[in-house]
């Protein structure tokens, strides 16, 4: 079975390591901010989300392109191409899970799964983040998180509405 | 710049503006970071004679170079100030993740001066700083004041310091929260928010801090969490966090209980590590730590962050409250009202004795729950007598009541978890801090001898020294193993230039002798450094060290090795010699003749 990024927030600390190795490697710099993932963090419930890209088998982002910067490889993991990226934002706003934004110069970016071996998934202390084929329990879990979708609001109400329902599910 | 990111926010309060400086550059190689650069900006910024809670009084805080980047364990945040309980210069220091986000936000520390004639909050946004209204907020908790400031800014990733009821009362051991359980936690930082009517910080910030080499820096930082963090000496902390102390405290018989009266809990299982881990429900981190050393916890419907050893032994334990949802509960209220649990829990157990050893009747007993929990609302809001008695503290509180034999403060600061008369090394460490009795300047109890005077005094010494530096750099505690070789390794290759663990020892000795010197000009003498009666004279009750007590003549024989090993004068007065030889000789230069 082909391996994926899941995520458990049972686990998760809020520790954020995972987004500041992301950006340390993709920007070179420690900017949690330029995460190609996300940590939702609920300290009051003691709670914590991570926002992980699906690679969804029907990609919103992907359809929503206009001038085809988004693709997928072989291996099914949805990039892009920063040299045809316009800087309109229709992938931002076709991602119901907030995990595609703009940089600094208007280009899209996402999780690339590191070409196969996720940083982020080294960095875990707390196994919340793994990758593999997944057991029929974190792959159920996978797809309750992918039901979680948000229409409209900006990339980081998305990740929030979905970390919402987690915790409260959790701390109920 | 590398680490750093060169830049301070000026606050002035009184009249409402805000300005940026470059950051002194010509400092961060003396003093490095949080403790020690707050430290020394502060002795710029005041006259020691300083009234605390004045409007003259100014507020420092602080990042570490390491902080906001991947070095575990190295990201808190230090306030300096004078402390409005003591009268010293203190320094107090919080994990979580606001010091990460004010650096993306553009600043590496905040100058807090004067006083606002309204309340009013501090927004910073992506190097965007304003003050705006508080009035909304104030008689707020903090829980909700933080849920009020992260909508005021739009943003729920937020990091907030706020201040409770408590604070907004000038409750002199009140104080700071962020992340709802993460805390500023002794001195009464609270108060000095509340005297300078600021109700919180919020803060976003969404830049970078930059390293020299990334790819080096990325290698060393995975070198030292595997092979130096992630090792047995260090281990405790993820897997049962600060509650493991139960147990190792009641072994060493140092474990206060009962106000200080004995040495051990019979019912220590009602709250040792054990009795958290059965009511865990996950593990929470400071930013980029691996540890997770907070557990998380829930008895019945009270959960909370925590408690940790401190509040289990001195709002359990030695308030005889063998419950843990009871300490569960304490701990949540005097979160969410402003109050440090420490300085909380030891002068409700000084009433609990003085109670009922007739000194006088707060209605308050060992072990009797409802009436503890009653009490923490009144000593915030000051509503009834007995909640305006012991907001006072224990020392003042004693006072009044000519019950001075029965406190347990050191300059005015409640002691911590670990008695001094089964472990001399503890009580040296307490009579010596800048700030009063507080077990984060050395932490001797592991020691093979706890009655080795001349042995504690070094060992005192050297890590008061060591944490000089290390709580500079922004590190935690928990990272047991950490030395000034390791501190020296990052900073050379996040800064891009060479760094010695030399320079670093030198400025972990400059830190605490400046203290010192700050804490001579304010007036305080070789006199104050010293231990409560109780400790002198009172034998402890049962346990390992049952019998003994930290004599006025063993105290006496330990400060005066201690004023030697340190190059002090008979006086405890730092000679010529060393402050020039830690080129302190132009600072404060007019205070001692």
């Amino acid at each position: 079975m082909k391996k994926q990024l899941f995520a458990n927030p049972d686990n998760c600390t809020g520790c954020n390591r995972c987004t500041l190795v992301c950006a340390a490697i993709k920007e070179g710099v420690f900017q949690p901010d330029k995460g190609r993932l996300k940590i939702n963090n609920f300290p009051l419930r003691g709670y914590s989300v991570p926002s992980i890209c699906f690679q969804c088998p029907k990609a919103n982002c992907l359809e929503a392109c206009p001038t085809a910067a988004l693709y997928r490889d072989s291996d099914g993991v949805v990039l892009v191409n920063q040299d045809l990226c316009t800087s309109c934002g229709a992938c931002v706003s076709a991602c119901t899970y907030g995990m595609v934004e703009l940089d600094g110069n208007g280009t899209a970016f996402k999780c690339d799964l590191c070409g196969g071996d996720p940083a982020c998934v080294k960095e875990c202390p707390a196994d919340a983040l793994l990758f593999e084929p997944g057991d029929p329990e974190l792959i159920r879990l996978r797809a309750a998180q992918m039901k979680c979708r948000t229409i409209s609001g900006s990339p980081n109400d998305k990740r929030r509405a979905m970390a919402e329902i987690m915790m409260k599910k959790a701390r109920a | 710049m590398n680490l750093y990111v060169g830049k301070m926010l000026i606050v002035d309060l009184a009249t409402t503006s805000v300005s940026t400086e470059p950051l002194r550059l010509d400092w961060t190689k003396d003093y490095r970071g949080a403790w020690g650069l707050a430290l020394r900006y502060y002795c710029d910024a005041v006259k020691p004679e300083v009234d605390p809670l004045s409007s003259e009084n100014v507020i420092v805080i602080m990042t570490g170079p390491l902080g906001g980047t991947l070095v575990p364990l190295a990201s808190r945040l230090c306030l300096v100030s004078k402390s409005p309980h003591t009268g010293t210069i203190f320094e107090s220091n919080i994990g979580g993740a606001f010091g990460p986000e004010l650096k993306y936000a553009g600043y590496d520390g905040i100058i807090i001066k004067g006083r606002a004639a309204a309340p009013v909050f501090l927004k910073i946004a992506d190097g965007c700083a304003t003050l705006e209204s508080a009035e909304l907020l104030i008689g707020r908790g903090i829980f909700e004041t933080e849920k009020l400031l992260e909508a005021e800014i739009g943003s729920p990733d937020a990091k907030c310091l706020a201040i409770g009821p408590a604070a907004e009362n000038l409750i002199t051991f009140s104080m700071i929260g962020s992340e709802s359980y993460r805390q500023f936690g002794r001195g009464g930082t609270g108060a000095l928010f509340g005297s300078k009517n600021l109700k919180g910080i919020v803060c976003r910030g969404t830049g970078a801090i930059s390293v020299a080499d990334m790819g080096g820096f990325l290698e060393r930082v995975n070198h030292y969490k595997n092979n130096d963090l992630m090792t047995e000496d260090n281990l405790w902390a993820k897997t049962d966090g600060t509650p493991i102390l139960v147990e190792v405290t009641n072994e060493m018989g140092i474990h206060p209980t009962k106000n200080y009266t004995r040495g051990f809990n019979g019912r220590k299982e009602k709250l040792n590590s054990e009795a958290i881990q059965a009511a865990k429900l996950g593990d929470r981190a400071c930013f980029a730590c691996p540890m997770a050393c907070g557990k998380f916890t829930r008895v019945n419907s009270a959960e909370i962050e925590g408690p940790e050893y401190e509040t289990l032994c001195l709002a359990g334990s030695n308030c005889e409250i063998n419950d843990l949802e009871a300490v569960i509960r304490f701990n949540r209220l005097c979160d969410d009202l402003g109050l440090d649990t420490m300085s909380c829990g030891s002068t409700i157990s000084l009433a609990m004795e003085m109670t009922e050893t007739g000194r006088h009747d707060f209605n308050l007993h060992f072990g009797q729950v409802d009436e503890y929990l009653k009490v923490i609302y009144e000593i915030a809001t000051l509503s009834t007598d007995r909640g305006r008695d012991l907001a006072m503290g224990a020392k003042k509180l004693a006072a009044k009541y000519g019950a001075e034999d029965l406190s347990m403060e050191v300059k005015g600061l409640e002691m911590p978890a670990y008695e001094p008369r089964g472990n001399y090394g503890m009580g040296i460490a307490y009579a010596t801090s800048e700030r009063g009795a507080c077990h984060l300047r050395a932490f001797p109890i592991f020691t093979p001898d706890p009655f080795n005077i001349d042995a504690l005094v070094t060992e005192v010494v050297n890590a008061q020294n060591a944490n000089g530096i290390k709580w500079s750099m922004g590190f935690c505690d928990f990272w047991g193993t950490m030395n000034s070789e390791t501190e020296a390794d990052l900073l050379t290759i996040g800064l891009g230039e060479e760094v010695t663990a030399a320079e670093l020892d030198r400025a972990g000795e400059r830190i605490w002798n400046l203290s010192r010197l700050f804490n001579l000009r304010a007036g305080f003498t070789a006199a104050d450094d010293t231990l409560p009666k109780k400790v002198m004279e009172r034998p402890l009750e049962e346990g390992a060290a049952a019998g003994r007590v930290f004599s006025r003549e063993d105290l006496a024989v330990a400060m005066d090795s201690y004023y030697r090993v340190r190059g002090w004068d008979e006086q405890g007065v730092p000679s010529q010699e060393k402050r020039i030889e830690l080129g302190l000789d132009q600072l404060l230069k007019e205070d001692l003749s």
